[in-house]
């Protein structure tokens, strides 16, 4: 990951995403997560709107300039060199306030303490664990597998059966959306 | 005995686990936070807030902790304290109740301020379980708080509405920047004491529910939903906004609270504990006041 020309990336294709839920039950699956924390969602726009209508997976996107780092009272966020936006649970004092900056409800609150307070953060990792040992148990428990480190993609990413949701560095994925469009007229 | 405090320590904890389950919002109604999206405009107050959280909040906090008291010390230096003889007559000015409703406020204050403080500047202190802890302290605090707030405000508002006073207060600037002793124009809370009541009681009581709607987070809105217009994110990131602005007149003002009444005048801290304040202290400080206590032939 020295190379700093890399930017990892999910992108969906809305034209192929047939809303079957298969990568938010994966991601869920995978990482053990509790009822409640979605790190993935499929989302349906312009619900009911004849030829309009669209279904998207989205999660952390993983942003250059990521809001959720910028506003953090704890600097508790980092970014990788390959442009993957991670957290420190360990230093997350769950205020919430990455949630009222994320455009996309990334960040997600599970409900841990006493009286029901917020736990720290937990959003999606791009399945590329945190600031733990990488491979640790520590890290397993905290941040779920980290794939990327076992050279295979992000789960949800596998497990798309119509292969709508794409990930990898930009250069790779826009290269994939550009023969698409060029070989199928993009369908 | 050790299991019974057992059971009573891990109670709040089953509460809490039962009524996470059995409560619709927690469960299934869980916010959807990409309320508009897609649509036009549907990052609503996120960016504003980023801008203002990434680069004005803090050094506003900065700024109030570092100047408010660096220009009382100035004053202290330059002008010194008011000092009058403890010893003479009293009057008593503070009922019993007053002083306790006054007490339960001024002990969670101590602890909200330091507290909030903390959070603002989380990562010079590194976040993690201090950080965590003063959060939890932050929001335990402000129920005391809640509980006295609204009697604060009624036992209190009838001497703080504005007069002809306060402006002739604010004209000598409470006369704080002479040592001289001569009657100053104020009833029995001058022009500063009413700026501080009403932001301490209405100002506190909108960083009460801005605080509890972050604290909640993803409670039933849909009442203000509805009223505002508003999604609830978008409801979330305004709470986020108005706690940390009143949050500064909350600071500056509460600095200013605690300086004068232990440093600026010496002693006048006395008169909220044992409820007696020194008559030359009121002739003084509170002329207007101790004119109508000596028509009503109370002194």
């Amino acid at each position: 990951m020295s190379t700093t020309n890399v930017k990892m990336e999910f992108y969906c294709d809305e034209n192929r995403c047939i809303e079957c839920h298969g990568c938010d039950v994966a991601c869920k699956q995978a990482h053990h997560l509790p009822v409640g924390v979605n790190r993935r969602r499929v989302i349906t726009l312009d619900e009911g709107i004849i030829g309009k209508e669209r279904t998207l997976s989205i999660a952390c996107q993983h942003c250059t300039d990521a809001p959720c780092e910028q506003v953090c009272p704890v600097d508790c966020f980092y970014i990788r060199a390959d442009g993957i936006v991670l957290h420190d649970k360990e230093t997350c004092i769950g205020c919430g306030y990455c949630l009222y900056a994320c455009p996309f409800g990334a960040p997600q609150f599970p409900r841990s303490g006493v009286f029901g307070t917020k736990g720290s953060m937990d959003k999606c990792t791009f399945c590329a664990g945190g600031p733990e040992e990488t491979l640790s148990d520590a890290e397993y428990k905290l941040y779920g597998q980290n794939r990327l480190a076992e050279g295979k993609l992000p789960v949800c990413v596998s497990m798309c059966s119509t292969k709508a949701l794409l990930a990898g560095d930009s250069a790779s994925v826009s290269d994939v959306i550009t023969k698409r469009v060029l070989r199928r007229g993009n369908r | 005995m050790k299991n019974s405090l057992r059971t009573l320590l891990l109670l709040p904890l089953m509460v809490s686990a039962v009524f996470a389950a059995e409560n619709p919002i927690w469960g299934e109604g869980r916010i959807t936070n990409i309320f508009g999206y897609g649509k036009e405009g549907s990052t609503g107050l996120g960016p504003l807030f980023t801008l203002l959280q990434n680069q004005y909040f803090v050094p506003i906090f900065l700024a109030i902790i570092v100047g408010v008291p660096a220009v009382f010390l100035l004053h202290y230096l330059v002008i010194g304290p008011k000092v009058f003889p403890h010893g003479g007559k009293k009057i008593k000015v503070f009922s019993l109740f007053n002083r306790v409703i006054h007490q339960i406020a001024a002990i969670s204050f101590i602890v909200i301020i330091p507290t909030g403080i903390v959070m603002v500047f989380g990562s010079f202190f590194g976040g993690g379980w201090f950080v965590t802890l003063c959060k939890d302290l932050h929001g335990l605090f402000t129920i005391p708080f809640a509980l006295v707030v609204i009697p604060m405000f009624f036992m209190w508002v009838k001497e703080a509405i504005p007069n002809t006073d306060d402006i002739k207060w604010m004209m000598i600037l409470g006369g704080y920047l002479s040592k001289e002793k001569k009657p100053i124009p104020a009833g029995k809370f001058n022009a500063g004491q009413k700026m501080w009541f009403w932001i301490a009681t209405l100002g506190s009581l909108v960083m009460v529910i801005t605080g509890v709607m972050m604290y909640l987070l993803d409670f039933d809105m849909s009442m203000l939903v509805s009223l505002t217009g508003l999604s609830q994110i978008d409801l979330l990131r305004l709470a986020a906004i108005l706690h940390n602005v009143v949050g500064f007149a909350v600071l500056a003002l509460f600095i200013t609270h605690v300086y004068m009444s232990m440093f600026a005048i010496k002693g006048a801290v006395h008169s909220i504990i044992d409820g007696h304040m020194e008559e030359e202290e009121v002739r003084i400080l509170h002329s207007s006041y101790y004119k109508k206590l000596q028509k009503e032939g109370k002194i």
